[in-house]
């Protein structure tokens, strides 16, 4: 279980993330979603240790992990895939997932993942040689062998065509009955997140405005006057 | 010990390296002159020298200029315990903390001198780590200003700029072989072991790899004290060998020099830095006989004195002008000459 007791990031003065107070059950699929600067990210990286908050707590199966470093808490099982990809171009896909294996706490699972993201034939390619989408299905697969107990993602399904979305979401819901982790969905595609979370928690100014089922999610008004009404514009 | 897929690997390109370095080794044993015998033992120091920097730099992908340094601190050591009391007597008469009371074996004396290294380049590391890009480089340039300035005027030790002599010659060009032959292994088993792989990712995406659970500064850390370590053993070998050592051989030119042999081979792999190190110390000879003035093809050549200093440092404009990555740039030999990974 993760759980984020009124987290708050100030960056001078400016409140990137506002006393969000959250928590995710192993098992469970949470949808992040929020306007463009609404702290997503930000939120990501504080979880991860990337950034550290400037007040709350942090807890991961009831054990703090404010005072641990970004890699003290990716060993515990805190995994994350980033947004502007951060693969290692110099090393082949194998050693990309090992250098997570080596870190994390053992991981079966990343063994029939590797097929499932379509990697197998890729092993000993160089990871700077891999289509774009090949290396967010990487990062993905690169993430699970660190054994994650919380696994963020990121905006997977940035720059893929539907296509493409369609199977990382296949993927996704195979990553979900295979594995116990929280897993914590930023994306932008609604379709895509409604269809993939059990529950949906919607950001705007770095606050929580709303939390809940996606079907609740679509008619609360003040996240269709925050985000939904301008995405539907923006679609339209 | 269980080897990783990319260590078995590593394994076949190391042996490749070594059929190289023991089958000139033979060929200038049987049939090189006294001279050769000489010049080829000092490039083998300096490919010890050249492994040693590629397993920090190389993998960390930081820029060190305090090899020569630790290279030094590393022969003085070994040199200062090994020569007999006899020798030190006359040539360290003044020498403080009963230095020059007592000498150890040769074996007793290279491990005393690795051990103090290692806890040299410990303690310098801490600093290190905490560094990155240009820093790096401007620290480590300052250490090996330091250190020199401390083999160049405690002359009661060191003996500054004059020979130290009376080492007993413990080495021969077959040790050195065995040496090198050793060292190749060690340092291609490093950068395939976990250690080496997280580091190559940590200079590929600081970020991302702290993301991935790897300790940055503890693998920097790691890397850089066995590299000092290397360097080390390059010292002691060094001294094991001619004899006599100054604080000369251990300050900018042989930094220049090896750094020239890295780069040019390309750091990143250890095939780069074995074949640098090989094409520099060849074509150095020829440049060397070039500046006296020979008679070339019934032509006589003028004497054009400084010609190596161009030659070096024109190697290092060009190469980094067209090939930055060196010659091989993230290519071992096994990926030359076993089909690509499939």
């Amino acid at each position: 279980m993760l759980e984020l007791n009124g987290i708050t990031k100030t960056f001078g003065g400016i409140h990137a993330v506002e006393d969000v107070t959250m928590s995710v059950a192993p098992g469970e699929v949470r949808g992040l979603i929020g306007p463009n600067g609404a702290g997503k990210t930000t939120l990501v990286n504080l979880i991860s240790g990337l950034l550290t908050h400037s007040a709350g707590s942090l807890l991961l199966d009831s054990e703090p992990l404010d005072h641990l470093r970004a890699h003290e808490r990716a060993a515990r099982g805190v995994a994350r895939t980033f947004q502007n990809l951060r693969v290692f171009p110099s090393l082949s896909v194998a050693q990309n997932i090992d250098v997570a294996r080596y870190s994390g706490r053992g991981a079966e699972i990343v063994e029939a993942a590797i097929p499932e993201f379509g990697l197998s034939d890729k092993l000993n390619q160089n990871a700077g040689s891999l289509a774009y989408g090949q290396l967010r299905r990487l990062e993905i697969v690169r993430a699970l062998a660190l054994n994650p107990r919380v696994l963020m993602l990121d905006e997977p399904a940035a720059g893929m065509n539907e296509q493409e979305t369609e199977a990382l979401g296949r993927s996704l819901t195979w990553v979900r009955t295979h594995s116990d982790s929280a897993i914590l969905v930023i994306d932008h595609d609604l379709k895509f997140i409604m269809s993939l979370c059990d529950k949906i928690t919607v950001l705007n100014m770095g606050a929580i405005i709303a939390e809940g089922a996606p079907e609740e999610i679509t008619k609360n008004q003040e996240v269709i006057d925050a985000y939904l009404g301008e995405t539907d514009e923006r679609a339209a | 010990m269980i080897l990783n897929p990319s260590q078995k690997r590593g394994l076949v390109g190391a042996a490749i390296l070594a059929a190289v370095l023991i089958t000139i080794g033979l060929v200038v044993t049987y049939f090189g002159s006294r001279y050769q015998l000489r010049l080829v033992y000092s490039a083998y120091v300096n490919l010890l020298v050249v492994l040693a920097m590629q397993v920090f730099m190389g993998n960390a992908r930081l820029t060190n200029l305090s090899h020569s340094a630790f290279m030094g601190i590393g022969a003085y050591v070994a040199a200062i315990c090994v020569t007999p009391v006899t020798v030190k007597s006359i040539s360290l008469p003044d020498a403080p903390w009963g230095l020059n009371a007592f000498s150890l074996d040769p074996v007793s004396s290279a491990l005393l001198a690795i051990a103090i290294t290692a806890v040299l380049a410990l303690i310098v590391g801490l600093f290190v780590v905490r560094l990155t890009g240009s820093g790096v480089t401007i620290f480590s340039l300052a250490v090996l200003v330091i250190v020199h300035s401390v083999f160049l005027y405690r002359t009661d030790i060191f003996k500054g700029n004059q020979a130290f002599f009376g080492i007993p010659q413990v080495f021969s060009l077959t040790s050195i072989v065995i040496l090198s032959v050793f060292v190749v292994f060690i340092v291609r088993l490093f950068r395939e072991s976990r250690w080496g792989i997280q580091l190559r990712a940590c200079a590929d995406d600081e970020v991302g790899a702290a993301a991935m659970g790897v300790n940055i500064r503890r693998l920097r850390l790691i890397a850089w004290v066995l590299s000092a370590i290397l360097l080390a053993v390059a010292g002691i070998a060094y001294a094991y060998f001619l004899g006599t050592i100054s604080a000369r051989p251990f300050y900018f030119n042989h930094v220049f020099l090896t750094l020239a042999m890295l780069i040019l081979g390309g750091m990143r792999t250890v095939t780069g830095a074995v074949l640098g190190t090989l094409l520099i110390s060849f074509g150095l000879e020829c440049v060397r006989w070039l500046e006296t003035g020979p008679v070339l093809l019934g032509i006589d050549l003028p004497e054009v004195l400084g010609l190596s200093g161009i030659a070096l440092g024109t190697v290092i404009v060009l190469t980094m002008a067209l090939r930055p990555g060196g010659i091989m740039g993230d290519q071992e030999i096994e990926d030359l000459v076993l089909k690509k990974q499939e």
